[in-house]
């Protein structure tokens, strides 16, 4: 445990001090902010069904894709390119350790990457909001997306990890997580999309479908529904991503 | 009751230690042992295997079969706990370029299990004695020189003060003055702890081992002390002789005091001159009264000295031997 929170703390310096994380925070928050005005322009031109916050985390996939890759690219790929990581192996320090510290201050980094976020409603409802209206940032509706991103963030960002571990090159690295990530919200939007209740010898889908649907997860967290099945769903993907990058470092060195 | 553990016979002990990479073997049954406080040369040539047993040793790579132990641990079987006695340096030093010297040495030594309050003694101590408080210790490591990131990877492996440390090329791409600084703190470390060394500095390893251990694709040939493996090795004593002589006058003088004694062809120097190397076996008494004997017969002599055999002799004797020649001595 001293090990971890050492390499924990190492990591949040190195990312805190990392020209990449900033790097990557400047398009998170230009991608978000520009989300964020064409959601507002679109409520300003006529009535819409859902609010500006609403309609900005339902493109949660896109800083994912563009953004979650860059921040998990050099975690182990660029250690093992240079050479480091062998070093960090012959201390105390067990593997399981330093995936999990690598994990966690990347997760840490996504999270405060979201939070950030969370200032753009804020002034935008300070500059032009009025009293007693809370469509332009309805605190439930904040709260529900930002749990939402978080705990689907644990699996994306332990897949990021994984996917960090199978490679030397950064860029290569990237590309496995935007692919990983790309699958994971396709396969989500799709049990969103089709009529799976409606095909009958599809039948046994129906149970497996309801786990993956990402963005029903995102209302039911919006919407204040606590479903332990997403909960489970990423905490347990979280968990094997995890252990395969525990037994990928292992494996490879 | 005491806390303190004994003392085991062996710091390190590789027993019968095999790699293979699919059909490829990179070492193979290779025995070899460090005793306590003992400074140990590894030696080999490219690709014999040298890398691979100092990171099986180290743990950082898992060995096909064999046991690999530190201070009396299985390096397999109990990992953090060998960690815990050992320090490693592995071949080129990676180091993160990012990190100023105290902040990395600050970092390792806390993921070496130094205790919290004795951290920055350690590492002020250990920056002391490679010689990088004045010059290195506020730097980024990536702006530091060859010879100084060297020092910064030897003053990570004594920052827990570990019972073995293992140095896999610890002197590569330093320049003479630098050499000299690592040899004489290698050199300060006998006795305090266990030290294997990898180098191709043969004359380096002459200065600071006591014993070293030989392997040649992957197997080992040699091992003991520098003098054990002269006698082992190199069964015979060479003499250059610079005279006047014809050879087979020369040859007729020295098989007199030693019928086995052989003389090479003379090479003309100058003046008519020729120098010849005269081999005599190592045991001959004849070693003590060759020159006595040729002075003697009023033979024209202007040199003779007897060849010192270096490791570089040794090395090159017993890399041409085969392994179960080196297993049978």
């Amino acid at each position: 445990m001293r090990h971890f929170r050492t390499l924990l703390a190492h990591e949040l310096r190195t990312a805190l001090l990392s020209g990449n994380t900033w790097a990557s925070a400047a398009l998170f928050l230009a991608l978000m902010g520009g989300i964020h005005f064409f959601a507002l322009l679109e409520c300003s031109r006529a009535p819409q069904p859902w609010t500006p916050v609403e309609a900005t985390f339902r493109l949660f996939w896109l800083p994912l894709l563009c953004v979650l890759p860059l921040l998990t690219m050099r975690s182990f790929a660029e250690e093992r390119r240079s050479g480091t990581l062998s070093a960090l192996l012959t201390t105390p320090a067990s593997t399981a350790a330093i995936v999990w510290a690598k994990f966690l201050a990347a997760w840490l980094t996504w999270a405060a990457f979201w939070c950030a976020f969370l200032l753009f409603p804020w002034i935008v409802n300070a500059r032009l909001g009025t009293a007693g209206d809370q469509r332009l940032s309805d605190p439930a509706t904040l709260f529900g997306g930002l749990c939402f991103v978080l705990v689907s963030g644990l699996l994306h960002v332990a897949l990021g990890i994984l996917c960090s571990c199978l490679t030397r090159s950064a860029a290569l690295a990237a590309l496995l997580t935007f692919i990983a990530l790309l699958g994971l919200t396709a396969i989500g939007g799709a049990m969103d999309s089709l009529p799976i209740e409606s095909w009958s010898w599809l039948g046994w889908l129906r149970e497996p479908a309801a786990h993956l649907r990402t963005f029903g997860h995102l209302q039911d967290f919006a919407g204040g529904i606590l479903d332990s099945r997403p909960l489970v769903l990423y905490i347990t993907g979280m968990m094997l991503s995890l252990g395969l990058a525990v037994l990928a470092v292992e494996g490879q060195e | 009751m005491s806390d303190v553990a004994p003392q085991p016979e062996a710091a390190v002990a590789a027993e019968r230690l095999t790699k293979r990479y699919g059909s490829l073997t990179a070492i193979e049954d290779l025995t070899f042992s460090v005793a306590p406080g003992e400074v140990v040369g590894f030696l080999g040539p490219n690709g014999a295997g040298k890398s691979t047993t100092m990171r099986i040793l180290s743990g950082t790579m898992a060995g096909t079969s064999g046991r690999a132990s530190i201070w009396g641990v299985s390096v397999a079987l109990n990992p953090a706990e060998a960690k815990r006695h050992m320090a490693y340096m592995p071949e080129n030093n990676p180091l993160p370029e990012d990190l100023r010297v105290e902040e990395y040495l600050r970092l390792r030594a806390r993921l070496k299990d130094v205790d919290a309050g004795q951290v920055d003694a350690r590492v002020n101590k250990v920056m002391e004695d490679c010689d990088l408080v004045r010059r290195a210790s506020g730097r980024l490591i990536g702006q530091l020189s060859k010879g100084f990131r060297q020092r910064v990877g030897i003053a990570d492996a004594l920052l827990a003060q570990p019972k073995v440390v293992i140095l896999d090329e610890p002197t590569i791409g330093l320049d003479p003055h630098q050499i000299l600084g690592i040899r004489d703190l290698i050199r300060s470390l006998r006795g305090q702890m266990a030290v294997l060394i990898s180098s191709h500095i043969l004359h380096e390893v002459e200065q600071v081992c006591d014993k070293v251990v030989i392997i040649n694709r992957g197997r080992l040939v040699a091992q003991g002390r520098t003098d054990d493996l002269r006698r082992e090795l190199l069964p015979h004593a060479g003499f250059t002789v610079v005279t006047k002589a014809s050879q087979t006058e020369l040859t007729a003088l020295c098989t007199a005091v030693e019928p086995a004694a052989t003389v090479e062809d003379g090479v003309a120097t100058d003046l008519g001159w020729l120098r010849y190397r005269v081999v005599l076996p190592a045991q001959s008494p004849a070693r003590e009264t060759l020159a006595a004997t040729l002075l003697g017969a009023g033979l024209p002599l202007r040199e003779i000295a007897e060849e010192r055999y270096g490791l570089e002799d040794i090395f090159l004797a017993a890399t041409r031997r085969t392994p179960a020649e080196g297993r049978r001595s």
